[in-house]
């Protein structure tokens, strides 16, 4: 109780004490405002000192997902032209020079060439920059020699930037160290926007008041009195909209930025955050993206006259911009220089030669080219599967593709030219044609080139993955490896005479030839060559449909196949990625691998996060298949496809088959040579009628595209457990390289025919005749 | 015209000896390596085949021995290139082959299966065709413990190594050890017996 009463003795003292003086009670009572307006703006600068930290320290920027496509990788004895390698280092926007002295140049010569390579740090390990010298003949690279006269076995080039994955806000960057920055950058930087950033505490009363100065001087606004710091707070922490509110937060934040980090750490953030650029909806951050775009080089190959122009945009990205207004944006850069060489930062003479350099801005173009609107599609599908949203946005993942953008340009290049031709010869009725093509390396599965569509930019319907097309005579592969599963063998004779099965819906199939005729007894090999349908329709329904549909799906199809009698010919519709699958595991002699477009995937620092190896499941014998394989290339020798050689190398040895759709709507073509393999499809949006089949169509297209890789020519090793027999081509029987008639055929060891033709090989006087030929020849 | 009449003829007779099916194959067992052909099968409730050819299929009692004229051997032109029976010379590996081969041996010396499984796909783009590429990279996946890629791996560098006896023999020997350990004794053995016969 006590305790009680006094304070209350107290307080009237007090009260007695302060009655006299109003001021004094004014004075009270404006101390306690203040002390609780203190400890709100404490509590306010504690709350904003913890987003200023959060912000800084944790991630500070949405990096959209890098993807790579495959770097180029270079070795002595390698078949490359140079003109191969000049399109990489073009692509790769290297500089041809008189003197390759700084990464990213290049001195081309008749057969050699220097390249100061830029390096790149691979997941597996960092590939230095090199500057060496390449020496070429016959198509061929012959030696790499390091600076120093080493030999270098193998190197690589960085590979080339295909696209990224972006969030909604459509902000985009190139991250970059301040450390990696080019010399004068900073320098500029701080001279232009704020000079005295070294010495401030986040504000600069001298900063606002000079600006105040020169504002008043000039009667116009032309300077800003923002510091670095504040400026990045502005655009980091603040919306842009010009309050008092944010003003007055803008300070306060500055500073505890200020009190938290270094001047480097503050300088680094400001070169990535500031704004620099528009590309179309895309917003251009930081000095590294906009090197890309204005320049097309890292920031690291900046000269000074570049460096002075970006540090002189941050102004006025729009109103300086060097492709829409280049007079102001040359004499803003003039400008920088200027104050550069007053600040004694860079001497007469770099002065004088900076300020004589035009602009240098590349002309103008889609970030990342965006010149593979297909591949990154099945690109980001795959990723997908794994990755969400939001990681791919803004993780800074790095994905590295097995994309060759040499195979895609020249794939590009032949669906042109063949198609041009299509059009020339077939005029109107060659009109709205639509294509896709898939190119893959049949001994690695990987996807090396994918065109959705004739207009290779557009990122559109992809019909590489997703048309279905019935797949025609490709099909008949399948229904010929079953047979020979089964115990067919290539000389095995099959009957094409007309046929009708009867459905379970009462309906009566009955497939015809192409040329609308029957060809009588043939043997199995010359079927397939000729892609006839009724020996083949015939010869499925003997193998079982069912043995058909498991041979497709061990190959590669994936989607349910319904057993109708007209799978045998092609009803069934599949996409173009999905026969490549197929074909590619015939190439691979009864090896299946599943295609893959991804090798690796890593986080923004390297760190692995998914890798897909190289793997392969035996589906087939590798005896049948070289049999299928010997098929496949009598179709492109003799059979429906032999138009090819009439272009293409004979050592070749391509293998392949032509399809075409019923009613002829689809024109279709699945080959491969040694180390390539493609798929072709033409035909058209609304299904209607071509007028061309496969042979005329798609495979001109193959053709041409072949004609431009020179691949490696096939070779079918010939696996134990092979021979090769003379065989009576008419009657299938065994005969003899002497005998008319007769051709070398391989069989699985022993099940070659054992009957033989007489061309009077046994008949002993004519054998001794034949000795005695054989003894004057 | 009268050759061509002969021909035809001898060729529908000689189809029509291959037995009541002419388009059955003449199979020939080859133990449990290859499935003797099934009968045909037809789909229950789907398609029954059902000729209609006009033509009269003859049955001869006897067979005609079919006759050829005799050529000069040398003019008998390969359409399809024959792979030939000799072993193939492999290729010499270029230098960039060497040293990712090397650098890998040296990787998964150290256990660093990982790195050593990288260098090897790429040595795997620069040489396909190349079976030490398959040994050492089938030998990683094993000592990763991926048994059934392991070999896998391993059975396409023996279908790449056909001809080449010392890496035949060498790939049969890993697959024997990739199925042993990976529990597989029966396999092991059969492996074992292959790479003796090199």
């Amino acid at each position: 109780m006590s305790k009680k009463r006094t304070p209350s003795a107290k307080g009237r003292r007090s009260r007695q004490k302060s009655k006299p003086s109003r001021l004094g009670r004014f004075l009270r009572w404006l101390f306690k405002l203040g002390l609780v307006l203190t400890v709100i703006a404490a509590a306010g600068l504690v709350y904003l000192d913890a987003q200023v930290r959060s912000k800084f320290e944790g991630k500070r920027w949405a990096v959209p997902a890098k993807v790579y496509a495959r770097p180029l990788e270079l070795y002595p004895g390698q078949s490359i032209a140079m003109d191969e390698l000049k399109q990489e280092l073009k692509t790769l926007n290297y500089r041809f020079v008189r003197r390759a002295d700084q990464p990213g140049a290049v001195e081309w010569a008749s057969s050699r060439a220097r390249i100061y390579s830029r390096g790149f740090d691979f997941p597996d390990e960092v590939e230095p920059s090199r500057n060496m010298l390449l020496s070429f003949s016959g198509g061929r690279l012959q030696s790499i020699k390091s600076s120093d006269g080493r030999s270098l076995p193998l190197v690589r080039l960085e590979p080339m930037l295909i696209g990224g994955i972006y969030p909604k806000s459509n902000e985009d960057r190139d991250l970059i160290k301040l450390e990696e920055a080019p010399p004068h950058l900073a320098q500029a930087l701080v001279t232009v926007e704020d000079r005295a950033f070294y010495d401030h505490w986040g504000v600069s009363p001298k900063g606002i008041a000079r600006a105040m100065w020169v504002n008043i001087r000039e009667g116009r606004f032309v300077q800003g009195g923002s510091t670095l710091t504040q400026q990045l707070i502005k655009n980091f922490y603040l919306t842009s909209d010009r309050t008092l509110s944010r003003k007055l937060l803008e300070l306060p934040m500055a500073m505890l930025l200020e009190l938290h980090y270094d001047k480097d750490e503050i300088l680094e953030a400001y070169l990535n955050e500031v704004y620099l650029g528009q590309s179309g909806s895309r917003s251009i951050h930081g000095f590294g993206l906009a090197s890309q775009y204005y320049f097309a080089r890292p920031v690291q190959e900046l000269e000074l006259h570049q460096v002075a122009l970006l540090a002189g945009m941050v102004k006025g990205p729009s109103w300086y911009d060097p492709r829409r207004n280049p007079d102001r944006a040359m004499e803003r850069r003039n400008l920088v220089l200027k104050m550069l060489f007053e600040q004694g930062h860079i001497s007469r003479d770099e002065y004088d030669q900076a300020r004589r350099q035009t602009l240098g801005v590349v002309k103008q173009r889609s970030l990342h080219k965006g010149a593979f609107p297909a591949y990154l599609d099945l690109v980001k599908r795959k990723l997908r599967e794994e990755y969400r949203d939001e990681d791919l946005s803004s993780e800074g993942l790095r994905v590295f593709t097995s994309l060759d953008p040499l195979v895609q340009t020249r794939a590009e290049a032949a669906l042109e030219t063949g198609i041009g031709r299509l059009e020339k010869r077939y005029g109107k009725r060659a009109k709205e044609l639509e294509a896709s093509m898939v190119v893959t390396d049949p001994q690695t599965g990987e996807v090396m080139a994918l065109i959705g569509g004739r207009d290779n930019r557009y990122t559109g319907f992809n019909r590489a993955l997703d048309a279905l097309r019935p797949i025609g005579s490709l099909v008949k592969p399948a229904v010929y490896l079953a047979a020979l599963e089964q115990g067919y063998t290539l000389a095995t004779p099959l009957e094409d005479e007309p046929l009708s099965v009867k459905m379970p819906d009462g309906s009566v199939w009955q497939p015809q030839n192409f040329d609308r005729r029957s060809h009588g007894v043939i043997p199995l090999h010359r079927s397939l060559a000729l892609s006839y349908n009724q020996s083949t329709a015939r010869l499925g329904m003997n193998v079982g449909l069912d043995n058909v549909i498991d041979m497709l799906h061990r190959l590669g199809a994936e989607r349910d196949l319904k057993a109708y009698p007209s799978l045998l010919l092609g009803a069934q519709a599949l996409s173009p990625l999905e026969l490549a699958s197929v074909y590619q595991t015939i190439a691979a002699n009864g090896f299946r691998m599943p295609l893959r477009v991804i090798r690796r995937v890593t986080d923004a620092e390297g760190e692995e996060l998914s890798r897909y190896p190289f793997t392969l499941k035996q589906q087939v014998k590798p005896e049948l298949v070289h049999l299928l394989q010997y098929a496949l290339q009598e179709v492109a020798r003799e059979g429906t496809a032999r138009s090819v050689y009439s272009v293409l190398p004979d050592n070749l040895n391509v293998g392949g088959k032509t399809g075409t759709s019923n009613d002829q709507r689809d024109s279709w073509f699945a080959g491969f040579a040694g180390d390539r393999l493609a798929v072709v499809w033409l035909g058209r949006d609304d299904n209607s009628q071509l007028p061309f089949t496969g042979s005329g169509g798609a495979l001109r297209v193959w053709t041409e595209f072949m004609r431009r890789e020179s691949p490696e020519p096939f070779l079918a090793t010939r696996p134990a457990g092979v021979e090769y027999v003379w065989i009576d081509e008419a009657t299938g029987l065994r005969s003899d390289r002497r005998c008319e008639g007769s051709r070398q055929l391989p069989f699985l060891t022993g099940t070659a025919p054992s009957e033989k033709v007489d061309c009077g090989l046994d008949n002993p006087v004519r054998r001794s005749l034949d000795w005695f030929r054989n003894w004057f020849d | 015209m009268k050759k061509i009449c002969l021909m035809l003829a001898a060729a529908a007779l000689v189809t029509g000896c291959a037995g009541p099916n002419p388009y059955r194959a003449p199979v020939e067992d080859r133990g449990q390596d290859y499935e003797p052909a099934k009968e045909p099968v037809t789909q229950p409730g789907t398609v029954v085949p059902a000729e209609t050819s006009p033509g009269v299929t003859v049955q001869p009692v006897t067979r005609v021995p079919v006759v050829r004229e005799q050529r000069d051997p040398e003019a008998a032109s390969q359409p399809v290139e024959i792979q030939s029976s000799q072993p193939v010379v492999s290729q010499p590996q270029s230098p960039a082959v060497i040293a990712l081969l090397e650098t890998a041996r040296t990787d998964s010396g150290k256990g660093d299966l990982r790195m050593a499984q990288s260098r090897l796909e790429r040595a795997l783009r620069i040489a396909p065709r190349d079976p030490e590429v398959y040994i050492q990279l089938a030998d990683v996946q094993r000592r990763q413990g991926q048994f059934l890629q392991a070999e896998q791996v391993a059975l396409k560098g023996v279908s790449v190594a056909a001809g080449q006896s010392g890496a035949l023999k060498r790939l049969w020997q890993l697959i024997a050890e990739i199925r042993q350990e990976g529990g597989n004794a029966q396999g092991a053995k059969e492996a074992r017996d292959k790479a003796a016969a090199y």
